[in-house]
């Protein structure tokens, strides 16, 4: 039986970039995938709707290109061929991926990995069973999306994975649940000019998001892209034939050519025989574990959706490099805490920390600063002035605690608020920081000079007492 | 014309007061009967009430700060109104009271609490009540380092510490390779707290804000009055007063039915009555331990005055019923009643809490098999009441479960000796356990 001082099970965005860190630390590491390489971001998630998200933002742009100057006529699109770039650019990093286990030499098993016992993992291909043993074990076997059982089958209700097959864009589309997923589809559907109604149960699109930034989102969603927004409601009766699918949503039924279900998403433990090594998931199926990403068996660990929590890639990786570092490493330590969020609708999203709802939840006193980026120069040049920035601050000692960002790059802004939190700088010296000018990450500046009323490009305020 | 609100007088031995809390705010609406301010005396902490509607317009006596009874502490009265002069009253709220609460000599920590693995820090502080001197440039640099500068040995005259003495300290200390959170560091400055104390848990050491939280929290903080009161008295009690345990077991399982037998009547007694009431008919027979002395002289009580523990989240207050020997036992429940709740919101007068001639403490309902309680100051025996428990006992000598409930007499052996306090809890078990009696009685 080969022997290996790590044993990787799913190959996703977690557990790859543990086999490289273990094996880095100079383990020898074995990476077993059931399907295929890159797990859900990279073949189904983030890269493929980020690439098509990048096509339709362009096309949607194009259209209104004349207000810059630009005259673009009859402006359209290629599906086919939009899908073609998706595929080519998921194909080339899968193949990275490949390389970089394949440089530091990372045994890669294709098959389903099970438990025989804590410290052995069985890989099954077709009828091949082979048996490896592991002196670690990271389970990094993800999620995967949830279609509920009132759903009938058919062709016109999927999930994401199975609307990225789909070659052909819908005319118009109902989009079941409004979370990150569902709200991303929604708005690159609609950039493209698919009639969307968005019906979500709760009593708000994206509910874990700061309240002006969900206010702000809906709006623009709303009037910008035309999106037909139903929340507090739920789907019933929904039917499915050739020709349309549909339900009723309150009062009223709704048609459309496709559903997509974005209601959320379950950990995937199936085959992997926990029992075997005497562990146990929790009620919602989730794996537990502890600050270091350990299970209860002292050598198993977990890692990214599987574990829950919020299911997001980059915390996958984190997590996936803590838990080799804490395997094979001569330290241990904590996962890190501080996650920002990444959404890519239109405009984007980025958050990190605490909402000012939260933070008010918990009972500490807070004051906030917000710059809109209809104040910014650089915004007003790059003709994209929608949304805002806001800090969360603890008024108590001036700790950074939230950050919220809502329109151009907001994505990308999002990362200068994620280290100014993790090392719990104050709203007073983020606004020492020098801002090149001129930028979008000015805002952020700006924002912090408006926690204390002092923002020199906003108009005066009544300063807090 | 705006109303002045005067600190009341609550009964005859109070002289002054300390503001614990302003409820309301200046400026705000006030109504006739609303809580304005929460007064602590050595005693109890009271709620005041409004006698006037309006606006609170001044407050003149700031939370925290002590003043004697009668003093204006605020006005009252339509918002705008004119004020009428406070110089008279003002002067005297400020210079009568000793400063700060906070300040008797007793409780400001020496050096602060060693903790973990932080113990061995203080190499340089040998533990010297002389006064503590230093340089203002050298406390400047203290402050903006955020340490302790009472742990640094001064070379200047006098021991003063002077800036070398902090520069060469922190040298010593490797302050340079401390590593500090920027929240972290205004947190702890906040909080005068030392960074060289406080363990970091962040990157490399690295000490974060929950680390200053964690410091916080192990921070000493003054007690509050009455607290400190209660750790005088219990202190000064258990030190000085000679005290010895005697426990017995008393066969509740009739009382216990009895007492269902009421309640089914509607009669509320509690165990506590008919322990009270059995206690003061043992004290009849036992006047010793109904006496008090200082090692020199005998103080024979001729009443009974009974302390009555009533445990609250912020102390423990021991309201007393006046001349219990007098009382029935219908009376003792009603009397015991009115105390009590009285004490649970916090509305006892100063009065009813002294002048006790014996104390029952009964945790009985807490579900302990058995403690000791420590004499009030002023009485020479108190009684500890502990759970009733279903036990099995030998009666006829057969084993046999009955509900045993344990009493613990802790008694002050300068006036009481093994015998009495022996002959008393023994009365007190028999007349609980004499259902003829109570029968008599009910």
């Amino acid at each position: 039986m080969e022997k290996y001082d790590l044993v990787v099970i799913g190959s996703g965005p977690g557990g790859y970039p543990a086999a490289i860190r273990a094996a880095q630390l100079g383990a020898s590491v074995a990476l077993v995938e059931k399907d295929i390489l890159g797990g859900t971001c990279l073949n189904w998630g983030c890269i493929p709707t980020k690439t098509l998200i990048a096509s339709s933002d362009l096309f949607h742009r194009a259209r209104r290109a004349d207000s810059m100057g630009i005259c673009v006529e009859n402006v359209s699109f290629d599906y086919a061929a939009m899908l073609e770039r998706k595929d080519a650019v998921v194909e080339k990093l899968r193949s990275g991926v490949a390389q970089l286990l394949k440089g530091n030499k990372v045994t890669v098993f294709e098959g389903v990995g099970s438990f025989k016992d804590r410290k052995t993992i069985v890989v099954k291909k077709d009828k091949e069973k082979t048996a490896i043993e592991a002196a670690n074990t990271i389970i990094a076997t993800g999620a995967k999306s949830t279609v509920p059982e009132f759903l009938p089958k058919h062709d016109r209700i999927v999930a994401s994975r199975a609307f990225l097959t789909r070659t052909e864009l819908p005319e118009s589309m109902i989009v079941l649940g409004g979370g990150i997923i569902g709200c991303e589809f929604a708005c690159m559907a609609a950039q493209l000019g698919v009639k969307v109604t968005i019906v979500e149960m709760l009593e708000d699109i994206v509910l874990t998001l700061d309240r002006d930034i969900r206010r702000e989102l809906r709006r623009h969603m709303e009037k910008t892209l035309d999106i037909e927004v139903l929340t507090g409601a739920s789907l019933e009766d929904v039917k499915a034939d050739g020709g349309s699918v549909g339900g009723k949503a309150g009062d009223e039924r709704i048609t459309a050519d496709l559903l997509l279900v974005s209601v959320g998403r379950r950990p995937v433990t199936d085959g992997l025989a926990l029992d075997k090594a005497a562990l146990e998931t929790d009620e919602a199926g989730y794996i537990p574990v502890d600050d270091y990403c350990q299970t209860r068996a002292g050598t198993i660990y977990a890692i990214g959706d599987v574990t829950g929590g919020v299911q997001l890639a980059h915390r996958a990786t984190s997590q996936g490099l803590t838990a080799a570092e804490n395997a094979c490493g001569p330290n241990r330590r904590k996962m890190e805490t501080v996650v920002p969020a990444c959404i890519f609708t239109a405009p984007e999203i980025g958050s990190v920390g605490l909402s000012e709802q939260d933070a008010k939840e918990q009972g500490i006193k807070v004051r906030t600063g917000k710059y809109p980026f209809s104040a910014l120069g650089k915004a007003m040049a790059l003709g994209d002035t929608l949304g805002f920035v806001k800090w969360v601050a603890d008024a108590d000692t001036d700790q950074l605690l939230g950050a919220h960002a809502i329109g151009p790059h907001a994505t990308e802004l999002i990362a200068e608020a994620t280290l100014a939190i993790r090392d719990e700088l104050t709203a007073r010296e983020l606004g020492k920081a020098v801002h090149c000018h001129p930028t979008l990450s000015e805002s952020w500046m700006e924002a912090a000079h408006a926690v204390h009323g002092e923002s020199v490009h906003a108009a005066p305020r009544r300063k807090p007492r | 014309m705006a109303q002045p609100i005067t600190m009341p007088q609550f009964g005859q031995t109070v002289e002054e007061c300390t503001i614990v809390e302003w409820r309301k705010n200046e400026g705000d609406k006030v109504a006739k009967g609303d809580i304005l301010f929460e007064i602590e005396t050595d005693k109890a902490v009271l709620e005041v009430e409004s006698f006037f509607d309006g606006t609170l317009l001044k407050v003149l006596v700031q939370e925290g700060e002590t003043v004697s009874v009668q003093t204006v502490v605020g006005f009252i009265g339509e918002p705008g109104e004119a004020i009428p002069e406070v110089e008279a009253p003002s002067p005297k709220a400020v210079a009568e009271p000793v400063p700060a609460p906070e300040a008797p000599s007793q409780l400001a920590p020496a050096a602060p609490p060693t903790r973990g693995k932080a113990a061995p820090a203080a190499p340089s502080a040998p533990e010297k009540p002389k006064r503590f001197i230093i340089s203002p440039r050298a406390a400047k640099l203290a402050r903006e380092k955020v340490i302790d500068p009472t742990r640094i040995r001064g070379t200047g005259p006098k021991g003063r510490v002077v800036e070398q003495d902090v520069i060469a300290y922190l040298e010593e200390r490797g302050y340079d390779r401390l590593r500090v959170t920027p929240t972290a560091r205004a947190l702890a400055s906040k909080e005068e707290l030392d960074l060289l104390s406080i363990e970091g848990t962040g990157d490399g050491g690295k000490i974060v804000v929950d680390d200053v939280k964690l410091a916080v929290a192990e921070k000493p903080k003054p007690m509050s009055k009455i607290r400190r009161v209660i750790a005088q008295r219990l202190t000064d009690s258990f030190t000085t007063t000679p005290h010895f345990f005697t426990t017995v077991s008393a066969d509740l399982t009739d009382l216990l039915a009895l007492r269902a037998e009421c309640k089914a009547q509607g009669m509320g007694y509690t165990v506590t009555d008919f322990i009270m009431k059995a206690v003061v008919l043992a004290l009849e027979e036992s006047p010793a331990v109904n006496s008090s002395t200082d090692g020199k002289s005998v103080w024979w009580h001729s009443h009974v005055h009974l302390g009555l523990a009533v445990a609250l989240d912020r102390g423990l207050v021991v309201p007393a019923i006046r001349c219990a020997e007098e009382l029935t036992l219908a009376q003792l429940h009603e009397e015991a009643g009115r105390v009590t709740e009285k004490a649970r919101a916090g509305k006892l007068l100063p009065e009813e809490m002294v002048g006790s001639t014996f104390t029952v403490s009964n945790m009985g309902m807490m579900d302990v098999e058995n403690f000791t309680a420590i004499i009030n100051p002023g009485e020479s025996a108190v009684l500890a009441i502990s759970s009733a428990i279903k036990t099995p006992v030998v009666r006829d000598d057969a084993v046999v479960v009955r509900t045993m409930m344990k009493m613990t007499l802790s008694s002050d052996h300068r006036i009481i000796d093994g015998a009495t306090a022996a002959q008393f809890v023994n009365a007190v078990k028999a007349k609980l356990e004499d259902s003829e009696l109570w029968k008599s009685m009910i």
